[in-house]
């Protein structure tokens, strides 16, 4: 069978015909629209999903996780004298051969074991907060992680906090990582600058370092604030150590053997590689990837075969229709066209519902799971790919129903 | 208008040739009324839908309106059907979807007619059926001969040089059958030339003229007041003989 001419020319439809026969026989075509529907609105957030995580792939950590370790220490008792236990971990440690620095800190960074909070440049709680990671450490922690000072100085020694039996002396002074200080004060430099934490004493902003990802709960990965404070009052800490190139391995096990046994009370608890920690993290984001991208590729499939077989539907159910159209003078073309608007029409249904239903979604995954707001390219991208992905598969039953013969027309009575 | 020489068209399936039409040769003039007659399976629709460019042909010539047609392309084809010939159909062939306005209007969307000028045209051939009150009714809101009405309407609406109609009646009663075969007569006068297939021999004597197919091919002496025996279509068994 010779096949029409391809150039399609969809704006000879007659639309308002076509939307009052749509209207008076709405159901496989409403299905389908909604199908269109809740395929757009979850492939939209799918993609922006995607796009943060595989944007998070990219991200260096800024920390030299071959060589650096995590030991997380838990109180098993009350009777657990934390302060006791960090310097006695600490010195150990610190005497090892194969370690090149060791700090305390309240977290694990890297795997969401921390804390965070909210920074504001104001006193109170009314201002505008910032997010960020925070770690309390001592004037080792910069040079455990082997992160640069950009701005400023470290902390000395006297100005770290001692962890006591009652109420902690607050810190005074932060260091903040350059992203943190620019979200903070976008103009000007925020060294030396004042910040607060809810109703807390001001903290001046003493030193700023390269970024670095911290445990990141629920801040920007690279929002973090470090206070000179000896963590473990709620009698958990973790030692943080950096060993010299290659002796990661011996150096994680013989400590873990031997604080395992040091403490009365105290028992060794999570404890990582921080590469692992890493390979971990971007695993996560890499599955999430993936998943959403095979759940979305499976109901775009599902959504095409749906026009699809509304389409073959509604040729097979009208060849009469077709050849009397034929008949009375149609080309193949206008029939192609014919069944392909059809198809627009209900895309475009589709579309708009799955839109709205789209930005719903996106507000509330911000709202509730912190993600950034949906970017609307996103949102006509969308739109586009699935209405040309629709339109393909309302192609090849459209192209048949041209191939439907005039004198059926007469024939089928 | 209509002039067709030694036409031959053959149905094949797998196992069957059937000779629908065997050197079939007749001319219409313009402006007659037509009618054509024969045993069923004689080759009537056939020829019929060859006239209107709706099947093609094996042999022969076939010139509409002074223009060869077999070796135009399928978009010339649908152009002269859009614009030369209108279509009456046994069935009626309305599309059950759309109100009358709309469906009178298809054929002349296709033809890519401003709206104002198909309104007009869609509003006067509604009235000429007698049907002008009703443009938002749907089909399955009338009856079967009002339904045929609207579907003369479609057919005229284009101002067609010809008008094919199969059977138009075949579905209708006596009575229906002669309002609509009066609506023919006065579409005949104001000029078209209209050819139709009947059985019924009252029907047929009151064209100007009655071709007569037997077995694929035209009898000279049309015999339609006497009883006739029916002739089955003469098919060889192609393919399975060998
Ligand atoms: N598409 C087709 N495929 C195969 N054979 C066909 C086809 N259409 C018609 N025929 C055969 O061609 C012959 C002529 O058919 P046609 O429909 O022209 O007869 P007719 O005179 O209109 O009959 P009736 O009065 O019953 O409508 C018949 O034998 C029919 O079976
Ligand atoms: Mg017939």
């Amino acid at each position: 069978m010779k096949t029409a001419r391809t150039q399609v020319n969809l704006m000879n439809v007659p639309i308002r015909p076509l939307f009052s026969s749509l209207r008076r026989n709405p159901t496989g075509a409403v299905l389908v629209a909604l199908q269109v529907a809740i395929t757009l609105a979850v492939m939209i957030n799918a993609a922006w999903i995607v796009a943060q995580r595989l944007e998070k792939l990219e991200r260096p950590t800024g920390i030299d996780t071959r060589d650096t370790f995590e030991i997380g220490i838990v109180g098993s008792s009350r009777k657990f004298n934390v302060a006791q236990a960090e310097s006695e971990d600490l010195a150990y440690l610190r005497g090892l051969p194969g370690v090149a620095a060791a700090t305390v800190v309240n977290g694990i960074l890297l795997t969401e074991n921390g804390g965070d909070t909210d920074l504001s440049r104001d006193p109170g709680t009314n201002g505008p907060v910032v997010g960020a990671n925070f770690l309390t450490v001592d004037d080792q922690a910069l040079n455990t992680l082997d992160v640069p000072l950009i701005a400023g100085r470290n902390f000395r020694a006297d100005e770290i906090r001692p962890l006591t039996k009652g109420k902690q002396t607050p810190p005074s002074e932060v260091i903040v990582t350059q992203s943190l200080a620019r979200t903070l004060f976008p103009h000007g430099s925020a060294l030396g600058r004042i910040i607060y934490n809810g109703d807390s004493n001001p903290l001046t902003v003493i030193g700023i370092t390269r970024d670095f990802m911290g445990p990141q709960v629920g801040a920007p990965a690279y929002n973090t604030v470090l206070l000179p404070t000896m963590p473990g009052q709620a009698g958990l800490y973790a030692l943080l150590v950096r060993t010299r190139p290659g002796m990661r391995d011996t150096v994680m096990r013989e400590a873990k053997q031997h604080i395992g046994t040091a403490h009365r009370f105290g028992i060794t608890g999570f404890s990582t590689p921080l590469a692992k920690a890493e390979r971990q993290m971007h695993a996560g984001d890499r599955n999430t990837a993936i998943l959403l991208t095979t759940v979305t590729a499976l109901m775009l499939a599902v959504c095409c075969l749906g026009v699809f077989g509304l389409t073959t539907f509604n040729v097979g159910s009208r060849r009469r229709q077709i050849g009397t159209r034929r008949a009375l003078g149609a080309s193949k073309r206008d029939i192609v066209a014919h069944f392909m608007m059809e198809g627009a029409l209900i895309l475009s249904g589709g579309a708009f519902l799955g839109s709205i239903l789209a930005l719903v979604v996106g507000n509330w995954l911000t709202v509730h799971y912190a993600l950034p707001r949906l970017d609307l390219v996103y949102l006509l991208g969308g739109v586009l790919a699935l209405w040309i992905v629709g339109l393909l598969a309302a192609w090849q039953p459209a192209r048949r129903a041209a191939d439907v013969p005039p004198s059926v027309a007469t024939r089928t009575v | 208008m209509l002039r067709m020489q030694d036409i031959s068209k053959i149905y094949r399936t797998d196992l069957i040739e059937t000779h629908a039409l065997r050197e079939l040769s007749l001319e219409v003039k313009a402006g007659e009324f037509v009618s054509v007659s024969g045993p069923s399976g004689s080759g009537k629709s056939t020829f019929l839908n060859i006239a209107g460019l709706l099947e093609t042909f094996d042999t022969g010539l076939y010139e509409l309106d002074g223009r060869e047609v077999s070796g135009l392309s399928d978009d010339a084809r649908s152009r002269i059907r859009n614009e030369k010939i209108g279509f009456i159909f046994q069935g009626f062939n309305l599309i059950p979807d759309l109100d009358l306005f709309d469906n009178i209007d298809v054929p002349l969307r296709y033809r890519r007619m401003k709206a104002d000028e198909r309104r007009k045209r869609i509003e006067s051939a509604l009235e000429l059926v007698g049907l002008a009150s009703r443009t938002k009714h749907l089909p399955s809101q009338l009856s079967g001969g009002q339904q045929q009405r609207v579907a003369i309407a479609r057919a005229i609406a284009g101002d067609p040089a010809l008008i094919l109609a199969d059977e138009p009646t075949g579905n209708l009663d006596s009575l229906m059958a002669r309002q609509i075969m009066d609506l023919l007569e006065k579409i005949n006068a104001m000029g078209t030339t209209i050819v139709l297939v009947t059985h019924d021999p009252e029907l047929a004597r009151r064209a100007q003229r009655n071709i007569h197919i037997v077995d694929g091919v035209v009898i000279d002496s049309p015999p339609y007041q006497s009883r006739f025996t029916q002739f089955p279509p003469r098919t060889t068994a192609g393919a399975a003989a060998e």
